[in-house]
């Protein structure tokens, strides 16, 4: 009953600080001004990119509708959301340390580890929040603005057509690996906010672990080809997985494996870190 | 004897190389409201974030209502209310908001109608909406104290209530404390510089200083075994400072203006020393015996 009265706490808290609100205002802004430019010039970037297949393939109807528009935002900006979600789990332990308000809390009938784990949950609900706007505005706005359609996917094995039918379930999926992956951006940023006083470090230094491991994993270095499998940046990108024919399961399972781990390792040294902690702010 | 509602016993906390508190020991009874007084620096503030459990102590034990708070944590602290150093709410939330989020995870969740109670009772009535951090130093002390009781405590631990409060807000807090021990019986533990208040509030203390605990008892019984300064207003004062000579030739004074001295002297030679001033035809005009914690803490302190 505490922890759910906590996470009630834990949700009003990032429900009514502005912060929280910076992430979805960016995607909506950052979603309107790419739908914008696809709506003003989307046919001739097209045009672009299917011009190397127009010798052997014709393509006809509606190419340029809001399954591809959606999977060209999702493309572009689910590198950048994990600033917008440590923003706000970044500060859940430290910016209290900072506040001064993690002594009181901690001076209450709830046992530390219940303390954070509300917290943990309460970063997984925002991140939800923030994967399920970016879906309203990248598929739903996206559908009402350009229109449905067989969707194309041009990655690295060459172009996939997907029938319209067949797209709905995969978006699904992505975005489901996409909040997992973007879970673990929440928890790696909780787990470095248990061990400092300072609200802006842990985020900083979110995002300076995640540039470090997307650098080593797009590196082309020997030294580094061990290490790669098992970054977690290596795994943020596994939705695209969910717009491949046929769909690889073994790729995506292993990706969900990775993620779960981290998240289990990060969630652990969390407890453990907090639990022991000494509290003198 | 009165149950014993907080046991400490040979605490100790080192944090690196400083040793922050070294063979901290004291008790609090029921009822009690307990000074606990020491200089800046010699461990209040750690020893009070143990008795919370916000710091874990190198060694010794605390047992509160009778129980250690390394293994019933939670029991224990359901029936605590602290204010530790300041209160620190959330800036951007309301009075209203802040009490209700602390009220949820405090074992005892207050309806809407408690929390608007409490906030009358501190003085914040008509102030629930306002953000937290638009308040003064003394709403915010206000808004701590709301906290600290909203959930009935039976032992409430106040570090420094009323730093920072004007008179009014200080004698408010004076009245609330000996308020909260004669109508409830609650038992108070309060940490202050403010050795009057202390003075005037406990009926028990403990003096530390470095991470010591120096002395612990009745404030009455303590102060008892000290020296009194004897403040006479008399005249004709020449005379009179000959009949004290004649009374207590070693006997040596201090002039405070040109009507008054005051001198050190025993509790028990008081009437004595009366008595043989009228008998000598000095006119009293004032006799006041002063004897301050201010005194008795820095003559221990110095030690």
């Amino acid at each position: 009953m505490i922890l759910f009265n906590s996470l009630y706490n834990e949700i009003i808290k990032i429900a009514l600080k502005p912060r929280s609100y910076l992430g979805l205002a960016a995607i909506t802004v950052l979603v309107g001004v790419i739908q914008f430019a696809l709506k003003a010039d989307g046919m001739s970037i097209i045009s672009f990119v299917t011009s190397s297949f127009e010798q052997t393939l014709s393509f006809e109807g509606n190419v340029l509708n809001g399954n591809l528009v959606a999977f060209i935002i999702l493309q572009m900006l689910l590198v950048q959301i994990p600033l917008l979600v440590a923003l706000v789990t970044g500060d859940l332990v430290s910016g209290e340390a900072a506040m001064g308000t993690i002594r009181m809390l901690a001076t209450k009938p709830i046992s530390r580890i219940q303390l954070l784990l509300s917290k943990f949950i309460a970063g997984g609900i925002y991140t939800l929040v923030v994967i399920l706007w970016m879906g309203v505005m990248s598929v739903v706005v996206g559908k009402l603005l350009f229109g449905t359609g067989d969707m194309m996917v041009l990655n690295s094995d060459g172009l996939v057509i997907l029938q319209e039918a067949d797209v709905n379930w995969r978006y699904l999926g992505g975005f489901a690996v996409a909040f997992l992956a973007l879970f673990t951006v929440s928890s790696l940023s909780i787990c470095l906010s248990c061990f400092t006083d300072n609200s802006i470090g842990p985020i900083v230094a979110t995002m300076s672990i995640i540039l470090l491991f997307t650098i080593i994993g797009t590196l082309d270095v020997r030294v580094f080809d061990p290490i790669k499998p098992y970054l977690f940046t290596t795994h943020m990108a596994a939705w695209r997985s969910f717009f491949e024919d046929p769909l690889p399961l073994s790729a995506i399972s292993r990706s969900i494996a990775v993620l779960v781990v981290h998240n289990v390792v990060l969630i652990s040294v969390s407890l453990y870190t907090f639990h022991h902690k000494d509290i003198q702010s | 004897m009165p149950e014993k509602i907080i046991s400490v016993r040979h605490l100790s906390k080192k944090f690196g190389s400083f040793q922050a508190i070294h063979d901290v020991s004291f008790s609090v009874y029921k009822g009690d409201v307990f000074g606990f007084l020491g200089p800046n620096g010699a461990g209040k503030s750690t020893s009070i974030r143990c008795l919370n459990s916000l710091i874990k102590p190198d060694s010794g034990t605390i047992e509160i209502f009778g129980e250690s708070i390394t293994t019933h944590r939670e029991s224990i602290l359901g029936r605590v209310g602290s204010i530790i150093e300041k209160p620190d709410f959330y800036k951007y939330l309301s009075a209203y908001r802040n009490l209700e989020i602390f009220s949820r995870i405090s074992g005892k969740p207050s309806s809407k109608q408690e929390i608007y109670k409490m906030l009358d009772f501190v003085g914040l009535g008509g102030r629930e909406r306002d953000k937290f951090a638009g308040f003064s130093h003394g709403m915010k002390q206000r808004l701590g104290i709301a906290q600290t009781l909203l959930h009935n405590p039976d032992l409430i631990i106040l570090d420094e209530p009323t730093t920072g409060l004007d008179p009014q807000g200080i004698i408010d807090i004076r009245n609330l404390i000996l308020r909260l021990k004669n109508e409830q019986n609650k038992t108070v533990l309060l940490s202050s510089h403010n050795l009057a208040e202390i003075e005037l509030i406990c009926n028990r203390m403990v003096i530390i200083n470095k991470g010591r605990s120096m002395v612990e008892g009745k404030v009455s019984e303590l102060m008892n075994g000290e020296n009194l300064i004897l403040r006479l207003e008399a005249s004709p004062l020449s005379q009179a400072k000959k009949v004290l000579l004649t009374w207590k030739p070693e006997l040596q004074w201090e002039n405070v203006g040109d009507t008054a001295l005051q001198f050190p002297i025993e509790k028990s030679e008081i009437p004595l020393l009366t008595k043989f001033l009228v008998d000598q035809k000095i006119e009293i005009y004032s006799l006041e015996a002063k004897r301050t914690l201010e005194d008795y803490f820095i003559k221990i302190i110095n030690q």
